[in-house]
């Protein structure tokens, strides 16, 4: 059994903004073992994102970890110093990002975003920088890699500038990587590349990915384990197979519900309201104002992450009672 | 390279329109009256026979209206600014107050940017802060005051009051520091630089600050930040690098802008200036002078312009694609 | 909760209100505005003397520093500063919206038809809006100002610097206008509306202008400060209207004298000073309020 890579334990991230404290992430927890391809799933504003940042601790202000605690590698990371961290970033951790039209600095050529990372992390002179550079390009996939090198961001297609992105996380060969959305942006066409890509990196580097989206389909597709996230708490872990078999979440549920599939004959169902007012949350159960099987307990005590069975948990005061559909 | 060139000879190629825009706006004022030698006889200045037979042969006043234009224009293109009311050939006058205008506005330039983009900086990374909204507020105050009047002000202060400084001109008749004409001509340069610096430069913190803020929460500059790359390689390689542009362009049009805005500044310290010179030619009438001025500003303006444009497209080569 | 906060108004104008409710500097701002519109309906009644009135001259008081009977001190010619900066309230805030109105809308008119329309239209709109971008407008507004009160609009007062303010100062607007409408272009809502039915015109008035308000409240009234600031620069250099009160023309005649006399400088510079400030803040006010970039 392989050890645990990384470990978040009741962390709290919050934004303090002029309208009042978003509690961005209210209590999460993660566990991640070496090599294991983790999804972590929700709608926009669920604090996915904000988990990857809060792990290479780059939360952009005003935001900020109050609470909690990340173990990288056996390592406390939210007691280390500023410069210790930044000799993380790359080597052992890096973030794709969901948009590579603005991931990607504008006014700098493919090559200098490129080798400027190489040449911070490696000690390598410029040269080789260059041609390890290119070894990536040819790695993701890119045709004709000696041009698209000198060229700059606004002059390629987005499928193209996502793959860069993916080479520049990938140049310093890290350990544990965070995939942001990484093919919300791109032509349907193209996702399936990319997330054909990453997988075939994933396997060849033997590396931990963190898959974030919102989108169950690609939960299925690429993991092994996943984490639903709410309001920047966790509502259901469990491995990918179990949970599309039986979820123990309402919340689940409506996410499986809400993606269509071709066998499909009945109505989509819609998740009805929108995400809460992370200012100020709704008190009890954080998904209870759109739960349809709410019920008092609900609106009054928060439930905790109860142990469904080994490896599976749920956060509601009613899963041993509801009989939940799930998707085969 | 070749998208640079081809943007090069696009900027170049539009300021042919500008400089016949303002041929034609300059002509109308000096046609106003009917002629200009009408114009100029309504001013305070009584000008000779032979000046005016100088400027009835310049100004091609036998010829109709049409071709009058178009001689004005042949003139210019020449550099042929013709003969002021005083006799004296127009071109040969502007030469030094060219320079005099340059000295202080190059200089000025100069601290505004120095100065200007560290404080941006520095006030946009800490937001919020005591000394951002120090830097803020008296940024504001800078651009909401008439620069000439600052300078009132500085006079009153250290001319009038404490005499540190000179208050007019740019040189003293006597040398009143010691005997040393360069340490005079410094002493003199010291309050006009300072106001227009101080001017030019809450414009510059302003926008500095502004696209800075705007530019740091952009996903590039958090993806720089995951790669582990240094907080001041962060800053000013990846971030200022993008939020320069739009100030540059801004730095560029303010020159033009203070360059026009001469005539407040220069005549309130007597800078021997084309800013002091253009408001005693138009006070007084002195329509060839008056007319001439205009036409150098405009194009030092334009080349001003030109530098800027060039700048710009080294700095961010989206602009040369069209 | 979140039932009660959706009932409180949501259109854009209600949510852009509440930001600038919001806006330290906005409110200061426009405290600031208030208080010199003010000043110019009720200054003229409540100020000790007429505009450009010598009184004082012949109570002997020509000349005197600040005091409490002449609060700004005395010119050498007899007026009094405090009145006078009063009086000129009215006169430059009408400068600084008359030709801000009308540069609104002939900014706003070319650079909608100059984003909409293609072709030889458009590019000679741009081309115009360049020019009068780039050239030198003080030096102009100045020549303009000095040879038209002369010759042709005698006695047209205030109003002819207003024109010729207008005159040049249109292009910025235009530019914005001509900037938002290229991207509103390309929107789809413009396409449904043309899916239904909508002709140009329908396109541009309906639809297109409400959707540029924005940015072009926010420079409208950053406008406004500057051509106060032109109308300062203008008055003090002696090419205004030497019979209307204005805070140049103050800074004018006391600059002859600031050695003796600095009060005349000074005062009126402030009041200059603080109304465009007003307007400055109350601009970055309505700029933030309309420019939602926090993540709510």
């Amino acid at each position: 059994m392989s050890e645990r890579i990384l470990e978040i334990s009741n962390l709290r991230t919050y934004f303090f903004t002029e309208a009042g404290v978003v509690k961005a992430l209210d209590g999460m927890s993660l566990e991640v073992y070496k090599g294991q391809a983790v999804g972590l799933v929700g709608e926009s504003g669920s604090g996915k994102s904000v988990t990857a940042q809060s792990v290479l601790r780059i939360v952009p202000r005003p935001g900020r970890i109050v609470d909690g605690s990340i173990r990288f590698d056996g390592e406390d990371l939210l007691s280390k110093s500023e410069g210790d961290m930044r000799k993380l970033r790359g080597p052992k951790m890096a973030i794709v990002f969901q948009d590579p039209t603005t991931s990607l600095n504008p006014v700098y050529t493919v090559e200098k975003q490129l080798t400027d990372i190489l040449t911070l992390h490696k000690d390598l002179t410029k040269e080789e920088a260059s041609k390890r550079a290119l070894a990536l390009l040819e790695r993701v996939g890119i045709p004709e890699p000696e041009q698209r090198l000198k060229a700059y961001p606004h002059e390629l297609s987005g499928g193209m500038k996502q793959r860069i992105a993916i080479a520049r996380a990938l140049s310093c060969e890290p350990v544990l990587l965070f995939a942001d959305e990484p093919t919300t942006n791109l032509d349907v066409t193209i996702q399936a590349q990319v997330l054909e890509l990453l997988k075939q990196l994933q396997k060849e580097l033997n590396m931990t990915m963190i898959m974030i989206t919102h989108d169950m389909g690609i939960i299925a597709d690429m993991t092994e384990r996943v984490t639903v996230l709410y309001a920047g708490k966790v509502m259901e872990v469990a491995d990918t197979v179990t949970l599309f078999k039986s979820p123990k979440h309402p919340y689940t549920e409506a996410l499986m519900k809400a993606v269509p599939s071709v066998k499909q004959t009945r109505a989509l169902e819609v998740i009805p309201g929108n995400i809460p007012n992370l200012i100020e949350p709704p008190v009890g159960c954080v998904f209870h104002p759109r739960c349809k099987y709410a019920k008092d307990v609900c609106m009054k005590q928060e439930p905790a992450l109860e142990k469904v069975t080994e490896g599976h948990y749920a956060a509601c005061h009613f899963w041993r009672e509801l009989k939940l559909e799930g998707r085969a | 390279m070749a998208s640079l060139i081809r943007y090069v000879i696009r900027r170049l190629l539009f300021m042919i329109p500008v400089f016949l825009g303002v041929a034609i706006l300059t002509f109308v004022v000096g046609n106003a009256a009917g002629n200009p030698i009408a114009l100029i006889r309504a001013g305070l200045r009584n000008p000779s026979p032979q000046v005016i037979a100088a400027l009835t042969h310049y100004y091609h006043l036998d010829q109709p209206e049409w071709e009058r234009f178009l001689w004005w224009l042949w003139n210019l293109l020449h550099g042929d600014l013709g003969v002021s009311v005083s006799g004296r050939p127009v071109a040969s006058q502007i030469g030094p107050w060219t320079w005099t205008t340059l000295e202080l506005q190059i200089l000025a330039l100069l601290f505004s940017v120095v100065i200007g983009i560290p404080v941006g900086v520095y006030s946009a990374k800490h937001q919020y802060s005591k000394s951002d909204y120090a830097i803020t507020t008296v940024a504001i105050f800078g651009y909401s005051m008439p620069t000439f009047w600052l300078g009132i002000i500085l006079i009153v202060i250290f001319s009038l009051d404490l005499g540190w400084l000179p208050s007019s001109g740019a040189v003293s008749v006597s040398y009143l520091w010691g005997g040393n004409i360069y340490v005079d001509q410094l002493a003199h340069l010291v309050l006009p630089t300072i106001v227009l610096t101080y001017v030019e430069l809450a414009t510059i913190v302003r926008l500095v600050r502004a696209n800075m803020l705007e530019v740091m929460r952009q996903d590039y500059i958090l993806a720089a930040r995951a790669s582990g790359l240094s907080e001041r390689t962060v800053t000013y390689r990846y971030a200022l690098r993008n939020a320069i542009s739009p100030v540059i362009t801004i730095i560029g049009l303010g020159f033009g802008a203070a360059l026009g805005g001469a005539p407040a500044l220069e005549t309130t310290f007597s800078w021997p200036g084309l800013g002091y010179a253009f408001t005693v030619a138009a006070l007084t009438l002195d329509i060839p002078l008056a007319l001439g001025i205009t036409v150098v500003i405009t194009v030092m303006v334009l080349i001003a312009n030109l530098i800027t444009d060039l700048t710009y497209a080294v700095v961010d080569p989206r602009v040369t694609v069209d | 909760m979140s039932a009660e906060r959706s009932k409180r108004g949501a259109s854009q104008w209600a949510v852009a209100w509440r930001r600038f409710r919001r806006n330290k500097s906005g409110l200061v701002g426009s405290s600031i505005v208030v208080f010199f519109v003010l000043v110019a309906v009720f200054g003229p009644f409540l100020s000790p003397y007429p505009a450009r009135s010598y009184l004082p001259l012949y109570e002997g008081d020509a000349g005197t520093s600040p005091s409490f009977k002449h609060p700004f001190g005395v010119e050498d010619s007899g007026i009094d500063v405090f009145s006078e900066t009063i009086q000129s309230t009215k006169n430059d805030l009408y400068v600084g919206l008359a030709a801000t109105i009308i540069t609104t809308l002939i900014g706003v008119a070319v650079g909608a038809l100059a984003g909409y329309f293609k072709g030889i239209v458009s590019d000679v709109l741009l081309g115009v809006t360049q020019i009068f971008f780039v050239i030198p407008v003080l030096l102009l507004i100045l020549l303009f100002a000095r040879v038209f009160a002369t010759f042709v609009f005698h006695g047209w007062g205030l109003t002819l610097i207003v024109l010729i303010l207008a005159f040049f100062g249109w292009s910025s607007i235009a530019f914005i206008v001509r900037g938002e409408t290229l991207k509103l272009k390309e929107m789809e809502f413009i396409q449904a509306a043309r899916s239904l039915g909508a002709g140009s015109y329908r396109l541009l008035f309906r639809h297109i202008v409400p959707n540029i308000l924005s940015p072009v409240i926010v420079v409208a009234t950053l406008n406004i400060a500057g051509f106060i600031l032109t109308e300062v620069v203008v008055s003090f250099l002696g090419f205004g209207d030497a019979n209307t009160s204005t805070w140049g023309l103050l800074l004018n005649e006391g600059f002859p004298f600031v050695r003796t006399s600095w009060w005349v400088s000074v005062f009126p510079g402030l009041a200059v000073v603080f109304c465009v400030l007003g307007f400055n803040l109350m601009g970055d006010g309505l700029s933030d309020a309309l420019n939602p970039r926090l993540r709510e």
